[in-house]
């Protein structure tokens, strides 16, 4: 209760907690699908649908929106991946940690998107007989933390590989005959639904590694918060961030690549080359033809794995593409670099700087805390500065190398799904779910070893009728909440999503707000700047963006990193505090709003916008002609 | 200059008054000194110290006269009709000063420049004395006689039923009370407001907020219009929030005239901030030296009018101690990190029950 001295006379909260009582958000039965998206729910496992058999629970607990991480529509295929990790992040809180604050947390898809909840202690009893596990538990990985991070990088290499020696077979006329000669007794058939059972186990057990430390950091990270806003209330976000900041990154490895190539590139006299334009293979061959080039090739034959294993989005969808699949991206970003090399700019994150100013910052907060609370800060300092690299790194290791493989393989069993005929093309795979595309896969594997038809008009029905569905869905505006209203959030899911009691009065007077000139979102980097926007969906369109523009895309990924330099500021639909993008632009000094959920939509390149880092808005001034 | 004469001076300008202690000066005029040893600009002007305010009573026989009137006055009612009489006594004597005239003088170069003239408390309870009803203010005063006549009031407001109650609150005798009075050049301000070094609702020490409204501070300070705020970042001087209210109307003030005229401000005008991102921060630089340099949090009153060929020069007008801070329960001790960090988990469960409770 102490954290509560500096709150003078009425409690503003109490106030809140009247007026919210007075209004509700709808019962999640109660929302209606648009025209068009009649039968949505069956394109989704049923248990991941509110049901009628669950409603009176259901309706009683306090559902949020994720735009943050799943903006768009689920395709069905791609709900596996918040399957897994919902699974894995509720399961450490709940019955591995015992994290305090909620006992769990829940997820449900309503109209394709992704709805979460926490899921509270139905007795503060049980939450306080908890309490001695959970401080038993994370105190064993606290003390031991940096063995078992390097246990965890480990693990997590190791199962990576296993996923990328995953054998997805074509489907012969005539099986090879050292399937004969080598003894083996199994045909293809098997192969291929043995690797799609594997390659799925594989993604869910590196959502269970994913979620294994991340909580805990997550645990040490909102400590020192909390810690450093219960003497210094006003810290914004930012504040709070600069505190852990300039650690040194593996996430920032692919970047720092893309640099040492383009100095390379410069030494060996083969920048020419690499700038000439064209594709990919034309590039190549300019290099192979130049007497230095071969050795430029080598250097970065060798640091494709893993370092270009980077998603062009966030790693977690099927439809995003990685570095290693299109060399378009990173030639273009070290393209980027040459050029700013050539003009005589530095291009390295000015690291030691960030490091002197982030201590001396901290030093300067630390000595406005009272002296009896300096022990303490210190002390939740020093654990989140160790945690601080896991809460970046593991983003690399596992969206975006892992990802990035896994994504590829099952674009591979897509591909034997279209060889069967059973669908028209690779992507028609992600409109059925996990299950329904284990049996695609046994309908291709049983009718080739039958010498039969599949159900080609089936499943290719089904998939007309869901890219309709999608579509309907899409123009769906998401409720931010639905169920009951919180009488409080105690989750750190809640707390690591930002959600507060005001955001959830903000959400309930909702209508007032629709303003279509004004997004808000993370304020994830301080600061006021006003420019023309550039809309960049895509990495293959990042050499677009001139010098002095603002930045708005969906996602920031590690791959984007080259843009910084030119940018005046970031917005973007998707990402929080302590995403790729945040720190980037924390360390190039420029604002930031990210996870405003619509911004691609609502801005179009062109369009004179004002990005508010320190609140968080991004206001658009002029349409573009 | 000897010492005694010193002592006696009846009038120091500012940059004279130097180390002269409280007793002459007052609170006032000593937080106004301490901005002037920071290199600080505040408007130039004068001190009439208490000197002047002991010989003035002695010539006047008032110091006698206030004693007898206070004497066995209680209660409330007898209080008040005491403090009414002493009012009349005051208003019914002038004061006449060579040493103010020549100092108004020399103020406004031998014009009739407007200026303020402020009560400057004296007593170990300087901080609380705007609860005593010490704290006059007379803005606009023009001529030497104007600025007599406003001193005698802001003496006069020594024995307010308030001021003499407080007084007794404290246990110092009822009559027994001096003053001293800061005069100003006023500043034709283009914006004006106040600033916490340490933020006054929640006291976060790493906060510096900035009250701020269009032309003079009066409908600010007398709370007649929402002003524009600012909240301010101690460390990093980065603005945590800005929040521009609709300001209805601004005070102006008419230099010649030496009056002030209340202007309606168009719609974009009262949406328009008082301050520019460049004057906050060097106001909130000038807030975080002042209270590093007096090593207690501060509430500073500021104006910005023309000076030195600038339109919008950055003046001080008084700087003294912030009050009000709530009392800091003992802090929990707690055993070890993971104490506090399950008590930082279970936070916003505990702010519920707080609520519901």
């Amino acid at each position: 209760m102490d954290a509560l001295w500096f709150r003078p006379g009425a409690s503003p909260r109490e106030e809140i907690v009247t007026a919210i009582t007075k209004r509700s958000f709808p019962s999640p039965l109660d929302v209606r699908s648009p025209a068009g998206a009649e039968g949505w729910q069956k394109m989704y496992p049923p248990y991941l649908l509110f049901s009628a058999e669950n409603s009176e629970w259901e309706s009683a607990q306090f559902w949020y929106w994720d735009g943050m991480h799943r903006p768009d529509v689920e395709y069905p295929f791609d709900t596996l991946v918040h399957e897994a990790y919902m699974m894995s992040v509720s399961a450490v809180v709940s019955r591995v940690f015992a994290i305090p604050g909620a006992k769990s947390a829940a997820s449900r898809v309503l109209n394709g998107r992704l709805y979460l909840a926490d899921i509270p202690f139905t007795e503060e009893a049980e939450e306080v007989r908890r309490l001695p596990e959970f401080a038993r538990r994370a105190g064993h990985y606290f003390e031991n933390w940096e063995q078992l991070n390097a246990n965890w990088k480990a693990k997590v290499a190791a199962l990576t590989d296993e996923l990328a020696a995953i054998r997805v077979p074509e489907l012969p006329d005539l099986e090879d005959e050292t399937v004969v000669t080598s003894g083996r007794g199994f045909s293809s058939a098997h192969v291929l639904l043995d690797s799609f059972a594997r390659a799925v186990a594989n993604l869910f057990l590196v959502y269970q590694y994913h979620f294994e430390m991340l909580v805990l950091a997550y645990v040490a990270q909102l400590n020192l918060h909390e810690l450093a806003r219960a003497e210094l209330p006003g810290l914004t976000q930012h504040a709070l961030a600069r505190f852990t900041g300039g650690v040194e990154l593996e996430q920032f490895r692919p970047d720092e690549e893309l640099k040492r190539l383009a100095r390379l590139a410069l030494e060996l006299g083969v920048s020419g080359e690499l700038r000439a334009g064209g594709t990919v293979g034309e590039v190549m061959a300019r290099l192979e033809r130049h007497p230095k080039g071969r050795e430029w090739l080598t250097a970065m034959e060798q640091v494709k794995d893993p370092w270009f294993f980077v998603s062009t989005g966030t790693g977690l969808f099927h439809h995003e593409r990685s570095w290693i699949d299109d060399l378009s991206v990173p030639i273009a970003a070290i393209g980027g670099y040459i050029e700013r090399l050539e003009r005589g700019e530095a291009i390295d994150r000015p690291r030691s700087e960030l490091l002197a100013q982030r201590d001396r910052v901290t030093d300067q907060y630390r000595a406005l805390l009272p002296e009896d609370r300096r022990v303490a800060f210190d002390e939740a300092l020093k654990l989140a500065r160790l945690v601080a690299p896991h809460m970046q790194d593991h983003n690399f290791y596992i969206e975006h190398r892992h990802h990035t493989i896994f994504w590829n393989k099952m674009r591979l069993f897509a591909d034997r799904v279209v060889d069967a005929g059973l669908l028209d093309t690779q992507e028609d795979f992600f409109y059925l779910n996990r299950w329904e595309a284990g049996q695609v896969l046994f309908d291709t594997a049983n009718s080739w070893a039958q010498a039969s038809p599949g159900l080609r008009m089936r499943w290719r029905s089904l998939v007309c009728e869901r890219r309709e569905i999608l579509d309907a869905l899409r123009s769906w505006v998401p409720e931010p909440a639905v169920g009951a209203v919180p009488t409080h959030l105690g989750g750190l899911l809640t707390a690591q999503f930002g959600i507060t009691m005001d955001t959830v009065q903000r959400w309930l007077d909702g209508d007032e707000n629709l303003d279509v000139d004004e997004l808000t979102g993370t304020g994830a980097s301080p600061g006021v700047v006003e420019g023309p926007a550039r809309v960049v969906l895509s990495t293959d369109e990042i050499d677009r963006v001139a010098d002095g523009e603002i930045l708005v895309c969906t996602a920031t990924a590690p791959s984007w990193a080259p843009v910084f330099g030119k940018v005046r500021a970031t917005v973007s639909d998707v990402g929080g505090m302590m995403s790729h993008a945040a720190i980037l632009c924390r360390e190039y000094q420029i604002p930031a709003v990210l996870g405003t959920g619509a911004a691609t939509r609502l801005i179009q390149t062109g369009d004179l916008v004002r990005v508010d880092g320190d609140r968080g808005s991004v206001r658009i001034l002029r349409r573009a002609a | 200059m000897s010492v005694a004469s010193a002592m006696d001076q009846e009038v120091l300008t500012l940059p004279e008054c130097g180390s002269a202690d409280v007793e002459r000066i007052g609170g006032k005029a000593v937080g106004l000194c301490r901005l002037l040893d920071l290199a600080l600009d505040v408007p130039a002007g004068f001190v009439v110290t208490t000197a002047t305010f002991r010989r003035w009573m002695d010539d006047c026989g008032l110091g006698r006269e206030v004693r007898r009137l206070l004497h066995g006055t209680a209660d409330t009612a007898a209080t008040r009709a005491a403090a009414d009489a002493i009012g009349e006594l005051f208003d019914g004597r002038s004061l006449q000063s060579r040493a103010i005239d020549r100092a108004y003088e020399e103020l406004c170069d031998g014009g009739e420049a407007p200026v303020a003239v402020r009560s400057s408390a004296i007593g170990e309870d300087v901080a609380a004395s705007s609860y005593a009803g010490q704290q006059e203010t007379f803005l606009c005063v023009r001529g030497a006689a104007a600025v007599r006549h406003h001193v005698v009031q802001c003496w006069a407001s020594l024995f307010s039923a308030e001021a003499i109650t407080y007084r007794r609150h404290l246990g110092i005798p009822a009559y027994q009370a001096e003053m001293a009075v800061v005069v100003q050049r006023m500043v034709p301000a283009e914006a004006a407001g106040v600033m916490f070094t340490v933020d006054p609702m929640t006291w976060d020490p790493s906060q510096i907020t900035i009250e701020s409204t269009i032309g003079l501070g009066t409908p600010l300070v007398g709370g007649e219009i929402t002003p524009d705020r600012y909240c301010v970042d101690k460390v990093t001087l980065e603005v945590r929030s800005r929040a521009i209210a609709a300001k209805p109307f601004a005070d102006r003030l008419d230099g010649d005239a030496g009056v002030t005229h209340r202007i309606v401000l168009s719609a974009s005008e009262s949406r328009a901030s008082s301050l520019t991102d460049e004057e906050v921060g060097e106001l909130s630089e000038i807030g975080r030296r002042l209270e590093r340099a007096v090593g207690s949090p501060m509430d500073v009153e500021w104006a910005i009018g023309p000076a030195n060929g600038r339109t919008r020069h950055l003046f001080l007008l008084q700087a003294r101690p912030q009050t009000g801070r709530p009392l800091r329960p003992p802090s929990a001790s707690r055993r070890s990190a993971m104490e506090h960090m399950v008590a930082g988990l279970r936070r916003s469960r505990a702010i519920d029950k707080e609520a519901a409770g």
